[in-house]
């Protein structure tokens, strides 16, 4: 690590996590809150875990949106995707090298068994997670230094480790020496405690009296169904006042939500959007950087955000990178649509009269992704694009678009749609990365160049330091265009007005329950 | 009649077999595997190849098809429907609940429906070709006609959102007793019932309008014997003999899983079941479901058979 002494390093790191070591800075709600009441909801999104009755109360099987709701991790990414702290007090790298990571734990934060958090529980549960967790791989093992302090040693520098332990299957669980049994019983630290399970159907939860906020929560009880996949059936409920609130819901009901007496629509700041995989595999029009430039520029992102979501309380426009615009790092693209630009650029590569484009595939894995898609093609015909598309099956559609990565196979990835979510700067621009299908396995120069920087991000614990190298990659994809990221959409929740203070979060499952409280 | 039996269950069981092979094969043409569908975009994207063919070893999921389906029937013969690939779980409990579920609302339904269904049937018979006829057949073609999920979604308008005095999707567990159930469901209960009313009845009147003109009725007629008592002890069993075959198949159906009503619903039953674990390709529990509904199909068939060769000796030797 070239010029980036132990003291430049323990120093920069200091004064980056030195706001986290400050006391949790969760804002108060506005209005005095009401202690009591009992609120269901019914929550829509996709649920990949497959949970049943032996497992169900564990965090990697519960449906994601769950599981801040009776567990907690160290860490936590607040509805502006910033970092705050949650059962550590203290996260700071113990060298230079940012190879290892000391974090202090909270003092007397219960179980809800009754036992008292330590470090031991924190390593047994890393344990649990480097093994399973995809973004805890990194963790090589763990040291317990005495029972509030515990290190982190990883494979290699992370600057954005923190992010990992706001990971929320990351979870801090009991501990116990058998890692195929740890967190079956379903007791964590969380603000509800389980009282009963329906797996990927129905969970109830109580509130728990030694949680470690003072006076949080407020709700008494707490009942989350499961509706993923039935709109209808959710919205049914919702108008037969079943449920309170209902999370997830499609963009296209809120012009119809809005109309729903007492009712609040509440969006996030940010939310999933959809990636445009531009395959170059021998032979592939997209091996050349101007046609996918010319792609990029002739698509009418705000036009798209009007038009499918509804406006920008609804939708975002995307920069290329897989950076979320609510997050801190997200540098807004400069420039709009530029149709002259396009067509020059086709032009310069050989197709002055337009260029016809292979089929783009997409799954209606969200409602609006017809129109989505309709509104591109419609979009970049006008620079001479002329662009195919055909809606395939959800079933089986991972399997159809990525292909075998191995090119010589000829089984090759499929000009595509797929969706991500927002993560830490780090991950989200790591997807980008040559190796991966989402890069449409980007090579040459300008990719090294892209990975040398990312390299260099994660050896930089000093934050600015690190947002300049980000925004220099963000211009590397703005103009190399490995894939394209149009336009993304907000996570859009509904209540009844008499439920306070839920705020809804670009990544849906970090919403915090603690803080909702009933006004009648 | 022992004969009979047996041989109806040789016939059965020859059946159970080929549907049992058929099944785990038809189960192989779904593309993507379990450990495919269980991960994020994000796993996959963060997830190195090797890593992904290393879980999938683990999950058994790269074993050669012959030894899956060795493993599959020998299996059966244990009666052990193994275990769901991703988490490990029997597989008898996670259909036994959601089976349990959809008998019981298979059970109200027919409890229900039949009386109603032979009521209207014998009325409709009696008055065949009047008004009376005309309107039954008429609402039955309709109520048969209409797709369950109009029909749920209707209720679901009139009683849970404009009239709130039932529930618009029943909340309650998949495991809760069962008076808690059907207690929560009354829509789903409404709904099916009334697409088996219409389907059971149109069925009936016509076995009752056969048997009310064949010979041996118009005989009874003329020993004098009373006409309620010539429609409810000679022609009703009479008339239902050809529509055991259909209400058989009816009530296995129900039982094998009321896909559209569950989902309308979110009844928590066999069907509903059947779509998430072929959604998240647990094959092994699509196999049991189905294996489920292939039992139910056949043993309401050779229950069919058998009542039929009981009040119609003249079949016994078929």
């Amino acid at each position: 690590m070239v010029g980036f002494s132990r003291r430049t390093a323990l120093g920069a790191g200091t004064a980056l996590f030195g706001a986290l070591n400050a006391a949790l800075a969760v804002a108060q709600p506005a209005a005095t809150p009401r202690r009591g009441g009992a609120l269901v909801y019914a929550q829509l999104s996709g649920n990949r875990r497959g949970g049943d009755a032996t497992n169900s109360r564990h965090p990697y099987f519960m449906v994601d949106l769950i599981t801040r709701s009776a567990y907690n991790t160290l860490a936590w990414v607040d509805e502006d995707l910033r970092l705050q702290l949650e059962l550590a007090t203290r996260i700071v790298p113990a060298d230079a090298s940012l190879k290892v990571w000391e974090v202090t734990i909270r003092e007397g934060v219960r179980f809800h068994d009754g036992r008292v958090m330590t470090a031991n529980d924190v390593a047994s549960s890393f344990e649990l997670h480097r093994r399973r967790n995809f973004a805890s791989q990194q963790i090589q093992r763990t040291e317990v230094m005495n029972p509030t302090t515990i290190r982190f040693h990883l494979d290699a520098g992370n600057s954005e480790f923190p992010f990992v332990l706001a990971e929320y299957d990351c979870v801090v669980m009991p501990a116990n020496p058998d890692i195929d049994r740890i967190g079956l019983e379903g007791i964590g630290t969380g603000p509800f405690r389980i009282t009963g399970s329906d797996p990927q159907r129905r969970m109830t939860f109580e509130r728990f009296d030694d949680y470690w906020r003072q006076g949080f929560p407020f709700l008494d009880r707490l009942e989350v169904i499961n509706r993923e996949g039935q709109s209808e059936a959710a919205l049914a409920g919702y108008r037969a006042r079943q449920f309170d609130a209902m999370l997830n819901i499609d963009p296209r009901l809120t012009r119809q939500m809005e109309r729903e007496p007492q009712t609040d629509l509440v969006p996030a700041a940010s939310g999933d959007q959809a990636v445009i995989i531009l395959p170059k595999h021998p032979g592939s029009l997209f091996n050349d950087a101007r046609i996918r430039r010319a792609f990029s520029a002739a698509i009418d992102r705000e036009g798209l955000v009007r038009i499918v979501y509804g406006g920008t309380r609804w939708g975002w426009v995307g920069n290329d990178s897989h950076l979320a615009a609510a997050d801190p790092m997200f540098v807004a693209p400069e420039r709009g649509r530029d149709l002259a630009l396009a067509r020059r650029l086709l032009a310069e590569a050989g197709h002055p009269n337009g260029v016809t484009l292979p089929t783009l595939y997409y799954a209606p894995q969200w409602p609006e992704m017809a129109r989505y898609f309709q509104f591109i093609q419609e979009s970049v015909r006008e620079a001479g694009i002329t662009l195919p598309i055909e809606e395939r099956p959800n079933d089986g559609y991972l399997r159809f678009r990525t292909g075998d990565p191995d090119v010589s196979k000829g089984n090759w990835h499929r000009f595509a749609y797929t969706a991500v979510g927002p993560r830490n700067p780090g991950i989200s621009l790591f997807r980008m990365r040559p190796a991966n299908n989402e890069s449409g396995y980007w090579s040459g120069p300008a990719a090294e160049r892209y990975m040398a920087l990312y390299a260099r991000a994660m050896l930089t614990a000093e934050a600015a330091a690190r947002r300049a190298i980000y925004a220099e990659m963000q211009e590397l994809l703005r103009e190399e265009v490995p894939a394209i990221l149009p336009a993304g959409r907000n996570n859009v929740l509904i209540k009844r007005s008499t439920v306070q203070n839920l705020k809804n979060h670009p990544q849906h499952w970090s919403i915090r329950w603690d803080e909702v409280w009933r006004s009648a | 009649m022992i004969s009979l039996i047996l041989r109806r269950g040789a016939l059965s069981l020859a059946t159970l077999f080929l549907l049992a092979t058929f099944i785990f094969f038809a189960t192989e043409v779904l593309p993507g595997d379990a450990l495919d569908v269980s991960l994020s975009a994000d796993e996959v994207a963060m997830m190195p190849p090797e890593v992904l063919a290393r879980r999938k070893a683990e999950l058994g999921l790269d074993r050669p098809i012959l030894e899956r389906y060795l493993g599959f029937l020998g299996g059966l013969l244990k009666f052990d429907l193994g275990r769901t690939i991703i988490t490990r779980a029997p597989v008898a409990d996670i259909v036994a609940m959601p089976l349990r579920n959809s008998m019981a609302l298979a059970a109200v339904t027919l409890l229900l429906a039949l009386p109603v269904a032979l009521g209207i049937a014998m009325a409709a018979a009696q008055a065949k070709g009047r008004g009376l006829d005309n309107a039954v057949s008429g609402a039955a073609i309709i109520g048969y006609s209409i797709p369950e999920f109009v029909t749920g979604l209707l209720l679901i308008a009139v009683f849970a959102v404009w009239w709130p005095i039932f529930p618009a999707t029943i909340t309650a567990s998949t495991d809760d007793p069962l008076s808690v159930l059907l207690a929560a469901a009354p829509l789903a209960v409404i709904t099916t019932i009334i697409g088996s009313i219409a389907y059971l009845g149109r069925i009936l009147r016509v076995g009752m309008i056969e048997v009310m003109a064949s010979d041996f009725v118009e005989r009874l007629h003329l020993s004098g014997i009373p006409r309620w008592r010539i429609l409810l002890v000679h022609a009703l069993p009479a008339a239902v003999i050809p529509g055991l075959s259909a209400a058989a198949l009816y009530a296995a159906s129900l039982v094998s899983g009321i896909v559209v009503v569950e989902m309308v619903f979110a009844y928590p039953g066999i069907g509903a079941e059947l779509v998430r674990a072929v959604t998240r390709r647990e094959v092994h529990v699509v196999q049991a479901i189905a294996l489920a509904a292939a039992i139910c199909v056949v043993s309401f068939n050779l229950l069919a058979d058998l009542g039929i060769s009981t009040l119609d000796p003249r079949t016994r030797s078929a």
